[in-house]
């Protein structure tokens, strides 16, 4: 794992993108890319839903704060969604995530939305290098990691410790 | 059983498998490391790898691991789950384990084939097995859903591809539904005349399967139907179809064809590819399938929706043209009763939106209405207006002989009623005869159409003014059952000047009126007229015909807000009548008799409320003039008097009786008013509308029948049809003969009409924009009564378990690529074109000849139009080739020509192509491999004078070549249809970049698609010639009939849960569902999910504001594993 603050990786930075492709539409479009032997930066690693309407924009905060440098949403284009209308869900959520963010201070680029349809494997390529370039410039992402984060799962609550009497006194 | 059970008995114990896929991912990725990596990720308990995972000694390595090393989970890293995701869960379970403990990790599709680095590839795909790993352990022992399925199959499309799976999947004993949007099935095929290679007749090898697909038990045939919905999913499609209305009864039409001698309308041929005409009631092709007619009815032509009666304008114009003078007439006589009065004084909004004017003039329709009238004056046609058919015994009384009374009178008459009019003038007709001057509407006209009124038994008394001696409005009430009061609007209204009641000021509906009842009025020298509507014309063109000879119309705007119809104002101007514009009296000077007029001067300033600018007056450009006579026409209202003290029917105060604009009732009970007296000024066909408005609400009142519904389109709306008017050469309207000006010092008619001749040659200029015109002499011939003009589009719902779509393609458009000089130059010809004229049935029986003028003695054919082309299609159409050479052969032996083929490269790789090719070049074809710059026709040199000339390099001689040829083909590729897109998202289906249908995999499935159950057949997949369009219908059919005999279909567990404890029933995600798969218990006041109608999307998972909702096989945690595993380790 490479430390963000040592200047010299910054100098060979790579980000590390977490992507989320719904199955019917941009999974299928990067299948296509890679059966056609595009070739796109390798910084994105896939992760599949059925559709882009499953995006919690929780996925995206968590995939952060574990130490991604960006989030790429894939799902299809408007009016072709394999469930009707998931995809406009996830839009409604991803604009509202996009200004959650910023008042965070995470950078806009950092979290993409695009509308990929199964043949489109070239825009799936063009997207990442993109992505991955404007990434380059931004630098990582350097959010401060909690302290004694072990590999659980989300929900498990940390322990909360009660102080009993005393206050503020 | 949730993670935290399965943990209990052991943490979950992993098998990784990571594939070489042969060099396809080992090329890439060092698959060594990341086998020694995946062995230090948690509870992995053995890391392999193979060359071929999904090989059967790869499957049996998992499935040895699973027995022997208890294994309960398993990754394999290799291509995309899309690929093998199937193939492997069926190898775990074999093995005793659940399917659904497994997860692929995507390192070919997403790593080795898209990575330049191997270094970075290798980081890449462990990061993927790292997410895996760490995924699956939180995966839930699932079971797949099994759904049964309905055998039904529903075939989209008859052509050879959808009639092929038809008939392959009826012959195994289900029942298919083939739904075909023509009227006919055959498609494409059945245009050609052969067929390559073997030069087989089309029709000959086609109609024998549209028989059988005719007289197939199973097979339930739909034409001229569309699909409109389909909902459900695999095994379980529920499907709306639309069946067109076809105007003729499948089941009673025999295909004789007498209607089609009769039918009175000729269109372009679509089946013909536009070079031939068929007949508004047409079959495709001889041969169709089913072998009944079809009417072409667009919907109501512009004429006749902006006709407040709705004529059939089209109908009796059409009819004129063919010289069907008595047929014209009753379609005239079904809407109107008084053709010689409207063909001559309408001011015909049918003329004003008639299509043609996009052309060059509208069509004179009224003209041409008042031919069929001066036909029957002439030849003494004896004429009933429809008259009942049996009497009622209700009686109504119409106040006023006008057009309104005269038409509601009509109409109530028509459905037996007896009417009786009671009219205060000593004339009939209202406006009709005393506001409309003779020169324009003769006397015995209008009294010779009032005569066939009264001949049904429509009653007129004449001098009974209601409101005098005793005829009161009450006691007309009372005596009979409904009043329709119809008094117009007679009444002048006043300048209000100074000087406005010295004698010889007229009013001018007064002066019209004693004009038109005889009495002899003399006018001086010098006569002004104020006003701007017709009647000032009318009063101006009166006023030189009884002595005057100074005329002049003063109007207080311009010309361009005059009221009056342009054509009056520019026979008013050829009469010599003078237009004094922005000019008003301001005052009528004299002592007993009017000697002179103060005008004064106006301007146009802001508008007022009927939107015209309003004029202004200009201080102190008074003027005065000299005259004899004023007349005055600025308007009319109505007299209210006849309503009575007792009778308390609701005025407004613009001076109008009140009445509802859709029904025409009053306040009163049972009286109903409409035309001027209720609107105000207006034209003749808004009071016959109201008329015949009233009519129809009287016999809903006196049948107690709801007088409200259904009549919003009584009036004049607007036409939906529209109508292509590209490429028709102008031709100017006949114009309608007038007398000389010499002669019009007297009363005389001014238009003569027009002549047998003239009328034709103005009717043939109709576009027949609805193509059938309603001229109903069809019905007329068909002897088993099968034509319905009722008919109405009807919906079938259907059931089936599976989707055939099978919809071919669409010839791309030559006009495209303009250097080819298509639709520039006559005998430039796409492939399509030439095939109907070489088909013995088409538009030239067969033979190829240039526009009438004989055999082309040399023709060149260009292939690659439209295919092969950066700047419209990259892909290769495939058949091009192979149907250009034969239509090289068939040109060559049917004329005998000097035949060019110009190529890029010859493309015969099918069965028999390749000798097909061979022969060709035996007969002598010219080949020449170049692609073709131009087509032209600048000559260079005498031999290319008249000729098209063709330029393109010979690349195998290295020269530039001009080859003069007399036609020109071009072999057109094939383009996915203009609707695919839309058709494709009404079965849940995707299209390529291109547009064509995608299939789930182009090489191992390319019949299938990503919607389970919908399968794809022939050219609308892609482009393909017809033995791979049977082949590949047969594979669909294959696929469906697979299913159907299954029996069930086993659906992915993917669907959403509600864990009850944690819904606090906020009800977020029921709307969130698009297939309302979510319901609110409200006894339990949380949300519950069916699982029956849930497709497994996850959006209200991801809406859920407390987590309760969850969707198995994608849980949060499962997730959020994932991408921990994907950001933990590199």
């Amino acid at each position: 794992m490479f430390d963000t603050h040592d200047p010299e990786t910054r100098k060979t930075f790579e980000p590390r993108i977490v992507a989320f492709f719904c199955n019917w539409c941009t999974y299928t479009a990067a299948d296509l890319a890679g059966t056609s032997r595009m070739t796109y930066e390798p910084n994105v690693r896939v992760v599949r839903l059925m559709c882009s309407g499953r995006l919690d924009p929780q996925f995206v905060l968590h995939a952060f704060r574990q130490g991604c440098d960006g989030v790429l949403i894939g799902g299809c284009h408007s009016g072709d969604c394999h469930y009707q209308e998931g995809n406009h869900k996830a839009f409604r959520r991803y604009t509202l995530l996009k200004r959650l963010l910023t008042q965070m201070g995470i950078e806009e680029e950092r979290l993409r939305l695009e509308w990929i349809s199964a043949s489109e494997g070239d825009k799936v390529r063009s997207v990442i290098n993109e992505m991955c370039e404007q990434l380059r410039r931004l630098g990582p992402l350097r959010l401060e990691r909690r302290p004694e984060l072990r590999h659980t799962s989300v929900n498990q609550p940390d322990r909360v410790t009660v102080e009993v009497g005393g206050g503020s006194q | 059983m949730s993670e935290f059970d399965i943990r209990s008995n052991g943490s979950p114990r992993i098998g990784v498998y990571v594939c070489h896929c042969g060099i396809n991912i080992s090329a890439k990725v060092d698959v060594a490391a990341a086998v020694e990596f995946a062995k230090t990720l948690p509870n992995v308990v053995i890391a392999r790898d193979y060359k071929f995972m999904c090989s059967d000694p790869g499957q049996d390595t998992i499935q040895k691991d699973i027995r022997e090393m208890s294994l309960d989970r398993v990754v394999v890293a290799s291509c995309s789950p899309l690929m093998h995701e199937a193939t492997f869960r069926r190898a775990t379970m074999e093995a005793g384990q659940n399917q659904f403990f497994f997860q692929m990790a995507n390192i070919r599709e997403h790593v080795s084939w898209v990575t330049a680095d191997g270094d970075k590839a290798t980081e890449k795909a462990k990061a993927l097995i790292g997410a895996a790993v760490r995924r699956v352990a939180l995966h839930e022992p699932l079971e797949q859903r099994k759904v049964a399925v309905k055998p039904d199959v529903l075939v989209v499309g008859g052509g050879i591809s959808g009639i092929h799976a038809a008939l392959t999947v009826a012959n195994s004993g289900k029942n298919v539904y083939l739904v075909e949007r023509e009227p006919t099935i055959g498609g494409h095929m059945a245009k050609f005349d052969k067929t390559f290679p073997t030069l087989d007749c089309s029709a000959c090898i086609l109609t024998p399967k549209m028989t059988s697909v005719r007289s197939h038990p199973n097979i339930t045939l739909m034409t001229y139907s569309e699909v409109q919905s389909v909902g459900g999913y695999v095994g379980n499609f529920e499907v709306d179809i639309r069946r067109k209305a076809r105007y003729v009864d499948e089941k009673l039409c025999t295909g004789c064809g007498e209607c089609v001698k009769a039918c009175s309308v000729e269109v372009l041929s679509e089946f013909d590819e536009g070079l031939s005409k068929r007949k508004a009631i047409y079959r495709p092709f001889p041969q169709a399938v089913p072998n009944v007619f079809a009417i072409s009815r667009k919907g109501t032509p512009p004429c006749q929706s902006v006709c407040a009666i709705h004529q059939n304008a089209q109908g009796y114009v059409t009819l004129i043209g063919l010289g069907k003078y008595k047929e014209a007439l009753e379609v005239i006589l079904r809407d109107n009763p008084l053709p010689a009065v409207c063909g001559r004084i309408c001011t015909h909004p049918c003329s004003v939106a008639c299509t043609r004017s996009k052309v060059d003039d509208p069509i004179n329709i009224p003209g041409l209405k008042r031919f069929i009238a001066d036909w029957v004056f002439k030849n003494k046609v004896d004429y009933q207006l429809p008259g009942p058919e049996r009497e009622r015994l209700e009686r109504i009384a119409i106040v006023g002989a006008g057009p309104a009374g005269l038409m509601c009178a009509y109409e109530l008459r028509k459905r037996g009623y007896q009417t009786e009019i009671f009219e205060a003038l000593p004339v009939a007709g209202g406006m009709l005869a005393v506001g409309i001057p003779d020169f324009r509407l003769p006397k015995g006209v209008l009294i010779s159409e009032i005569r066939k009124l009264e001949e049904i038994g429509v009653r007129i008394n004449l001098n009974s003014r209601v409101g005098q001696n005793g005829l009161s409005l009450r006691h007309l009430r009372e005596s009979f059952d409904a009043v329709f009061i119809a008094t117009g609007a007679h009444q002048e209204n006043k300048l209000k000047v100074p000087g406005e009641d010295l004698s010889s000021v007229w009013g001018g509906i007064d002066f019209l009126r004693r004009v038109s009842l005889g009495e002899r009025i003399r006018l001086g020298k010098r006569v002004m007229v104020v006003g701007g509507g017709n009647s000032a014309i009318d009063a101006a063109r009166t006023a030189l015909r009884m002595g005057a000879t100074e005329v002049s119309v003063v109007y207080r705007r311009t010309r361009a807000e005059m009221p009056a119809d342009p054509d009056e104002i520019k026979e008013a101007e050829r009469e010599g009548i003078h237009f004094d514009f922005l000019t008003t009296p301001k005052a009528f000077l004299g002592e007993k008799w009017v000697t002179a007029v103060e005008f004064l001067k106006m301007k146009l300033g802001a508008p007022d409320e009927s939107w015209r600018p309003r004029p202004v007056p200009i201080p102190g450009s008074e003027y005065v003039t000299t005259c004899d006579d004023v007349i005055v026409t600025i308007g009319q209202e109505s007299d209210l008097r006849i309503i009575g003290k007792d009778m308390s029917v609701e005025t407004s105060n613009r001076g109008t009786i009140i009445a509802d604009p859709l029904t025409l009732a009053t306040n009163v009970e049972g009286v109903f008013a409409g035309g001027d007296c209720v609107s105000g000024p207006e034209i003749v066909v808004t009071a016959l509308s109201a008329g015949r408005k009233a009519a129809i609400s009287i016999h809903r009142y006196l049948n107690s029948l709801d007088i409200h519904m259904g009549r919003e389109l009584e009036g004049a709306f607007e036409s939906t049809i529209v109508t292509d008017t590209e490429g028709y050469l102008v031709k100017k309207r006949v114009p309608m003969p007038a007398i000389g000006l010499e002669q019009r010092k007297t009363f005389q008619e001014v238009h003569i009409g027009y002549n047998e001749e003239q009328a034709r040659e103005e009717a043939s200029r109709c576009l027949a924009c609805a193509e059938c015109c309603d001229c109903e002499l069809c019905a007329a011939v068909c002897e088993p009564k099968a034509i319905n003009y009722r008919m109405e589009d009807q919906i079938e719902k259907i059931k089936v378990g599976s989707i055939i779509l099978a919809t071919g393609f669409k010839a791309f458009n030559a006009e495209r690529i303009p250097r080819y000089g298509y639709g520039k130059y006559s005998n430039v010809y796409t492939s399509l074109e030439v095939e109907r004229m070489l088909n013995a049935a088409g538009p030239s029986g067969g033979q190829i000849s240039l526009n009438g003028s004989g055999k082309p003695r040399t023709v060149g054919i260009i292939h690659c139009v439209g295919s092969r082309d950066e700047t419209t299609n990259r892909y290769c159409s495939r058949v091009c080739c192979m149907y250009s050479l034969k239509l090289a052969h068939l040109i060559k032996e049917r004329t005998e020509a000097e035949v060019y083929n110009f190529y890029i490269d010859m493309r015969t790789p099918g069965k028999g192509y390749e000798e097909f090719w061979d022969k060709l070049l035996q007969e002598g074809v010219h080949m020449i491999r170049g692609r073709v710059a131009e087509v032209t026709d600048w000559a260079m040199t005498k031999e290319e004078e008249g000729k098209l000339i063709i330029r393109a390099e010979d690349t195998l001689i290295g020269v530039v070549r001009r080859i003069p040829v007399d036609m020109v083909v071009l072999s057109v590729g094939l383009e996915p249809r203009p609707d695919a897109e839309e058709v494709g998202r009404l079965f849940n289906i995707s299209c390529s970049k291109e547009g064509w249908f995608l299939e789930r995999h182009p090489k191992l499935a390319p019949v299938s698609t990503f919607t389970d159950g919908v399968f794809l057949a022939g050219a609308c997949q892609g482009p393909k010639d017809i033995p791979d369009c049977v082949a590949q219908a047969g594979a669909a059919a294959a696929e469906a009939l697979a299913l159907a005999d299954k029996g069930f279909v086993e659906l992915e567990p993917n669907t959403a849960f509600i864990t009850e404890d944690r819904c606090s029933g906020c009800k977020t995600c029921i709307a969130m569902c698009p297939f309302t798969a979510i319901a609110f218990n409200a006894k339990e006041g949380t949300s519950e999910i069916n699982e029956a109608l849930c497709k497994g999307c996850g959006t209200c998972v991801a809406a859920c504001p407390s987590g309760a909702a969850q969707q198995h096989m994608f849980t949060d945690k499962q997730i959020c594993e994932e991408i921990e595993g994907i950001l933990s380790y590199v």
